[in-house]
């Protein structure tokens, strides 16, 4: 534009008229613009008032678990349960040690019978298979066949001289040979299907890796299926029976020569009876001083119940009967020291019991063929297991007897080992008949493995993805690849569970038990339902996640850098490796972290997924671990909440552990801004 | 997690259904999945004009659900706990217990074990983690897996009392939502154990243990160690005409006798 131009441009109207007029839409004084931004930065603030009010609703009920919690361990202690928790705890000592010692002396037993215990096992697998695969002729040959015993049973009931009867009785004798001829053809289809199901041994499922039968064995075992594949069969094939009783004779021959074995595992479960009858003795005081306590500390609570309950009511009658009710109600604190006396009675019983049970189990334990005695692979690990498990007994033995004998129900709880029997508590038990216990740390595990797993399957293949689609490759596959992998995001969760569930579990532990992949840590895995699993589909649930923010980061680098790369030479993958990647890095870094806070907080996947087992792993399984079931700290809040009343201490528990996930995402978030803000410094 | 909700709502909308003929049930799994579903059905079919809403999550869901919301029959597979009773004295209300059925607790194993027949001993042993291998109860050797209901089931306490002398639960056991559940894992895991409602036994790949020496069959119900009643629970006052009626048919009616049967239960006579 020249200036000559804008010298020509209309002057102002002389009537004073202004040329832009205010128009349409006012409400009080504000323009539409006016209204629209008001009406953002009006759902913004409402947004972050809500949060906060969540922040704080939640924050109240968590906190309010510790004086409740510190309420509920000190019943614990001073119903004296802790006492005779003491004594569980050895009685559950002794039982790992005589439970290993059992299994290594059943699988000694067994050890010669080999042959005829892999012929029984492939009978019932391919017998349980058979009537599996044919069910349909199956079912309908044995309603057939109840429906015929019926006729039968009905027409002895009847009696011919009876001329009444003689109608019945030529109805019935109709029916049956109607039914006998149903029955005939449907005997051949389920022959006929049974022969051709056994004929391929694919169809066996015997499981990969099994031990087979030798070839004529399983010639006869398919003549005893065939044998038993009449639901009215009343023997067993001659075959089968053979098989049991030489099994039986030969465990027999072993099972004498490994008597003394058998003797020694036998005393050592006579061994603990006594402290057993102790502990089953002192549960019941226990039990009623806990009601008593409880009972106490309730009675305000249903005084007040009945007096309410009189307010709400207008029956005179009925009001009369809940006050007097609420009368009843008794208010009177136990007498701690007289309850708990029969606890302090015992110690000198405890103490005559366990220094003769250790000197005892020390023998038997010596008794014990050692690892090198045994033949079958099973006894010599689980002989190993019982050394690790005789060390802790005797440890156990002599920390417990110590503790007991410094119990004192009125010893007072420190906030901080309230508050760590929550967080590094080992147990999580609700719904008890004995004493709930909320401790975290099974379920932190279980939420920290998973995630462990799922990260690091899905951070080098999404940031691969990334670094791919955004650099190298071509706008084709760009547009195809990248809707497909943000497409996994709009997948519901509850959809990938099922998924887990019914088809991803089951074919994992097919693959596991392949011969050529034993090297996989915890393979062959005996679940479906792992840790393993749940890790994988959440990591296929973060690669979204991680991938788009990875790509962000990528596609921030100034486009300058590439070209001075490109410029002074460097290839294109050189530019990427050492130019792209680098300066993007805490970007990715970034992405890494909140795909994180994205799998921490997943619920329905690890809830159907993972098998919601609450015990903390056994990490002497080195990396096998992964193949046990877990639970996950979102999982046990999904479900668990639903049952519990409000305001409980199981409530408040589960809110408490909300808090948990809540900072660990809150930190989760922090560190992923405090990672970008560095980069967008450059 | 696999809460069967099963809502039932198919009423004619021009017969101009009011308010009271809608009958709210929640509660039990064992109750609310096949059970009450279909005696629901067969009440519509025999002439009421009533809509239902059925959910199942759990035994624990009836009382609070009956406390708090419009909720007319609560099911439950255990007796009402001393505390839940105190809840509903505060809200001024009294709680009335009708036996809905009986139920014998099967413990199921894969169909391929070898093992028949357990003790009641043994099964407290395998549930609370003392017993872990088949070979310790007879069978062939192998760690065993252990599926339970979750805490919320009413099944889970009353195996618990029932089966476990009141003991808790091993560490090791997996919580399983519902009883499909629990049969699907077992059928699914050679060296599987698990405990289901007797309606469920019949399922694919599983079979029933005898406890004891007794076969788990409708006729022993009196024999079997681990057999309990289910209850229909509602509050004084409060129930509705239509779901009084409802109640009353179906624990009187020789049809839904007959439904009760069908689905695995023994009726309360």
């Amino acid at each position: 534009m020249s200036s000559a131009e804008n010298q020509d441009s209309p002057a102002p109207p002389a009537d004073g008229k202004k040329v832009f007029k205010r128009r349409g839409f006012q409400i009080f004084g504000l323009g539409l613009q006016d209204v629209i931004q008001f009406f953002f930065s009006g759902n913004a603030s409402l947004a972050i008032i809500i949060l906060i009010l969540i922040c704080f609703f939640l924050a109240k009920e968590a906190f309010l678990f510790f004086p409740d919690h510190h309420k509920d361990l000190k019943s614990y202690r001073q119903s004296g349960q802790e006492f005779v928790g003491f004594i569980s705890e050895e009685v559950k000592a002794h039982t790992d040690l005589y439970s290993t010692a059992n299994i290594a002396y059943y699988a000694e037993v067994n050890r010669t019978s080999g042959k005829e215990d892999t012929i029984l096992r492939t009978y019932r697998t391919v017998l349980a298979n058979v009537e599996n695969r044919s069910a349909k002729t199956w079912n309908r040959l044995e309603r057939e066949l109840d429906a015929l015993e019926d006729v039968v049973d009905d027409l002895e009931d009847h009696d011919a001289e009876d001329e009444e009867d003689r109608a019945e009785i030529a109805k019935l004798t109709k029916e049956k040979n109607r039914l006998e001829a149903l029955t005939q053809p449907l005997r051949d289809k389920l022959r006929k299907e049974v022969n051709t199901i056994i004929e391929w041994e694919e169809t066996w499922d015997l499981g990969v890796g099994a031990d087979l039968p030798a070839e004529e064995d399983i010639a006869k075992i398919r003549e005893a299926v065939l044998f038993e594949a009449y639901p009215d069969a009343e023997d067993e094939h001659p075959f089968i029976e053979e098989m049991k009783s030489v099994s039986k004779e030969k465990k027999a021959v072993v099972a004498e020569e490994l008597a003394e074995f058998k003797e020694t595992t036998k005393a050592m479960q006579a061994a603990i009876r006594p402290l057993k009858d102790l502990e089953r003795e002192l549960k019941k005081p226990a039990d009623e001083n806990k009601k008593e306590i409880t009972s106490f500390s309730t009675a305000p609570q249903r005084r007040d119940a009945w007096l309410k309950g009189a307010e709400a009511t207008d029956d005179p009658d009925e009001k009369a009967r809940m006050r007097a009710k609420a009368e009843e109600v008794v208010i009177e604190e136990p007498d701690y020291e007289k309850i708990n006396q029969v606890f302090y009675d015992s110690i000198a019983k405890h103490a005559t019991l366990a220094a003769p049970l250790e000197v005892e189990m020390k023998n038997l334990y010596e008794q014990l063929p050692a690892p090198t005695e045994v033949e079958t692979k099973s006894a010599k690990e689980n002989l190993k297991r019982a050394a690790v498990f005789y060390e802790r007994f005797q440890d156990r033995m002599v920390s417990n007897r110590k503790q007991i004998k410094e119990w004192r129900h009125d010893a007072s709880i420190s906030v901080p080992e309230s508050v760590s029997a929550f967080l590094f508590g080992r147990d999580w038990t609700t719904n008890s008949s004995w004493h709930d216990f909320y401790g975290l740390l099974p379920l932190f595990t279980g939420s920290l493995l998973i995630s462990l797993i799922a990260l690091t399957v899905a951070v080098p293949f999404s940031i691969a993805a990334a670094v791919y689609v955004n650099q190298l490759a071509s706008f084709r596959e760009q547009s195809m690849v990248k809707p497909a992998i943000e497409f996994i995001g709009a997948i519901p969760s509850v959809v990938l569970g099922f998924f887990g569930i019914l088809v991803f579990g089951e074919a994992l532990r097919n693959l596991s038990q392949l011969e050529w992949l034993q090297w996989f840590p915890g393979f062959p895995m005996a679940e479906r339902l792992t840790i393993l699993n749940a890790g994988l589909l959440l990591a296929f649930m973060a690669v979204p996640t991680i991938f788009t923010l990875t790509e962000d980061a990528l596609n921030n680098v100034p486009q300058a850098f590439t070209e001075n790369s490109l410029a002074m030479g460097a290839t294109k993958l050189q530019t990427v490796f050492r130019v792209v990647v680098p300066t993007s890095l805490s970007g990715i870094i970034a992405a890494v972290l909140l795909g994180f806070g994205r799998i921490i907080g997943e619920t329905m996947v690890v809830l159907l997924v993972a098998g919601n087992k609450i015990k903390i792993p056994d990490f002497t399984e080195g990396l096998g671990v992964i193949a046990q079931p877990a639970h996950t700290m979102t999982g046990i809040i999904a479900q668990e909440l639903g049952e519990v009343d409000s305001g409980s201490l199981h409530w408040r528990a589960l809110f408490m552990v909300g808090m948990v996930l809540f900072v660990i995402s809150l930190l989760v978030n922090f560190t992923a801004q405090k990672v970008l803000k560095k980069f967008q410094r450059i | 997690m696999k809460k069967s909700l099963a809502i039932i709502a198919a009423a004619s909308l021009f017969a101009g259904v009011n308010a009271e003929d809608k009958i709210v049930i929640k509660g039990s799994d064992t109750l609310g999945a096949k059970m009450v579903p279909q005696l629901a059905e067969a009440y519509k079919a025999a002439g009421n004009e009533v809509t239902f809403e059925i959910a199942a999550e759990g035994s624990s869901t009836a009382f609070t659900h009956l406390q708090a919301s419009p909720v007319d029959i609560g099911m439950s597979s255990r007796n009402i706990k001393d505390s839940e009773t105190e809840a509903f004295t505060a809200k001024g209300m009294e709680i009335k217990d009708w036996t809905a059925a009986y139920d014998m607790i099967g413990v199921i194993v894969n169909e391929k074990s070898s093992v028949e027949e357990l003790t009641t001993e043994q099964i407290e042993g395998i549930f609370t983690g003392d017993i872990t291998d088949w070979s310790e109860v007879g069978g062939d050797a192998g760690p065993i897996s252990v599926y339970t209901r979750n805490t919320s089931s009413g099944t889970y306490k009353s195996f618990q009392e029932m089966a476990m002398n009141k003991r808790d639960y091993g560490a090791d056991t997996q919580k399983m939502a519902g009883n499909t559940q629990i049969a699907d894992e077992v059928s699914k895991n050679a060296n599987g154990i698990g405990y289901v409602g007797l309606a469920y036994t019949e399922a694919d790949g599983i079979k029933a243990v005898e406890v004891d020496g007794v076969k788990l069959k409708p006729k022993n119900a009196k024999d079997y160690a681990i057999a309990r009643s289910l209850h229909y629970y509602t509050v004084k006052g409060k129930l509705s005409d239509a779901a009084a009626k409802f109640l009353a048919w179906s624990t009187s009616d020789d049809k839904a006798k007959e439904i009760v049967e069908r689905v695995g239960f023994i009726p309360a006579d």
